[in-house]
């Protein structure tokens, strides 16, 4: 078992997941509850990795973040680095990665939330703020952890984004599931099975949190 | 003047080859303003319409002289702004939050002077008992006080009632409309009261307007014209 990734790969998922969370709530709110016609258009855009084959993805991120683009052009003018090969690029990544994991499963929550009570709150006087922060996410919230742990649990997972725009550095972008390719190119089945099984028993541990999470909102709504 | 002032018109297309129409013209004097008809004449439109909850085609609605929506002049006034009470048919009662909690949602001070406003509406309305206990805890007849003390807290400028009472027993009824009758009147309050039930209507309104086919068909003085339109509604 390689500690170190295991380490790196856990402070990637969390930071993905927490960006995701302060990212993924407002988009998911304005998907459930935009009247906008185009809304379709902005839909599929969050919705493509999901479709989209995890290398043209990373393609294209290497791309953006290069120096010949203007992304690239302008971080390195900020903060004097770039973000191919290191470990913020593959934050950045792993947030436009995993949105859909954490978007669909909020939307899903937010649609479920009566829109009488919206209604009633909105004519007590809330703004939107307000209808949002304390009606709607405290009625969802079932939804939003469903939506951090599965993006949590896509992050670790993640295969063909981090290796395009990560590479395999030791200590810096290789995570787990990189690090089982490495184990597996070496012939070194032992250490590639040992972190599988770890990875395989954790995955389902988080599948059992989502539905026993999904279940208790039903529970609740059928009070 | 007249606190409410309605002229609004909605069509609404339930599929390719039926159609809704909603025409009406009237204004509401003070106390209680009953809207009786039949299912599905409109009644519920209108109170959305009112309150900003739908936008109507066309019209101009003023509420104590202030103009909320004027299509002439693409006026629209939010919800949040219109300082109307709304008690749904179903109450909607916020299911996370206690009946103290509910009370105080819309009062916008805070500290010890929302604290006194909400144990006020929770004593005015009996049901300072069951102040910390969720919609779900509590009887139908309690959710149904939390639901007015709700609306009413705010001192809102026009109470609107949709059907509220539909689902509770005569007994209950009584005692909830004696109650909101007393707040009404103590705090000079407008109602525009959604019903078809004549009981309901005698008992609270003063005024009624009947509604019929998205139209209004006839209006006067409650006690005598629910009696009037008895054969009419009945053959609606």
């Amino acid at each position: 078992m390689n500690w170190q990734a295991l380490v790196l790969t856990a402070k990637l998922a969390s930071l993905a997941s927490l960006i995701l969370m302060v990212v993924g709530i407002p988009v998911a709110l304005w998907v459930a509850y935009s009247r906008r016609r185009w809304k379709f258009l902005a839909e599929s855009v969050v919705a493509l990795p999901i479709v989209l084959p995890p290398t043209v993805l990373g393609f294209y991120l290497l791309v953006a973040f290069g120096s010949e683009s203007w992304l690239g052009r302008w971080y390195q003018h900020v903060t004097g680095g770039t973000l191919a090969f290191t470990f913020r690029g593959l934050v950045v990544a792993s947030v436009l990665y995993s949105l859909p994991f954490a978007v669909h499963p909020m939307v899903a929550g937010f649609r479920g939330v009566d829109q009488k009570l919206l209604a009633a709150a909105r004519t007590l006087g809330a703004g939107k703020f307000k209808v949002y922060s304390r009606i709607v996410l405290p009625l969802a919230w079932p939804s939003l952890v469903t939506g951090l742990v599965l993006s949590f649990a896509h992050t670790v997972g993640e295969f063909g984004v981090v290796l395009m725009v990560g590479g395999n550095i030791p200590g810096v972008t290789q995570t787990l599931s990189i690090n089982i390719y490495d184990s597996v190119e070496a012939l070194d089945y032992r250490s590639a099975n040992a972190t599988a099984l770890t990875l395989l028993i954790f995955s389902y541990l988080l599948l059992c949190i989502v539905y026993s999470l999904n279940q208790k909102l039903v529970l609740w709504e059928n009070r | 003047m007249n606190p409410l002032k309605v002229q609004i018109r909605q069509t609404f297309s339930a599929n390719r080859h039926q159609r809704f129409s909603l025409d009406v013209q009237f204004s509401s004097p003070c106390g209680v303003t009953v809207i009786f008809g039949p299912s599905g004449s409109g009644k519920t439109t209108i109170l959305q319409c009112i309150a900003g909850l739908i936008t109507p085609d066309s019209g101009q609605i003023s509420i104590s002289g202030e103009d909320v929506y004027d299509s002439s002049r693409t006026l629209d006034i939010p919800t949040q702004f219109r300082r109307v009470g709304y008690v749904f048919q179903h109450l909607a009662l916020f299911p996370h939050m206690t009946a103290a909690q509910n009370i105080g949602f819309g009062i916008r001070v805070n500290g010890t002077e929302k604290q006194r406003l909400v144990r006020d509406a929770l004593e005015k309305f009996r049901i300072a008992g069951v102040a910390n206990h969720r919609p779900d805890e509590i009887s139908g007849g309690e959710r149904q006080r939390v639901a007015l003390a709700r609306a009413l807290v705010t001192q809102p400028r026009l109470l609107l009632l949709d059907e509220p009472f539909s689902a509770l027993d005569d007994e209950l009824k009584e005692g909830i409309i004696r109650d909101l009758k007393r707040w009404l009147t103590e705090n000079a309050i407008p109602a525009l009261f959604v019903t078809h039930d004549r009981e309901e209507a005698r008992a609270l309104g003063d005024r009624v307007l009947l509604l019929k086919d998205g139209k209004i068909a006839g209006e006067g003085d409650v006690q005598e014209a629910i009696n009037t339109w008895r054969t009419n509604i009945a053959c609606a």
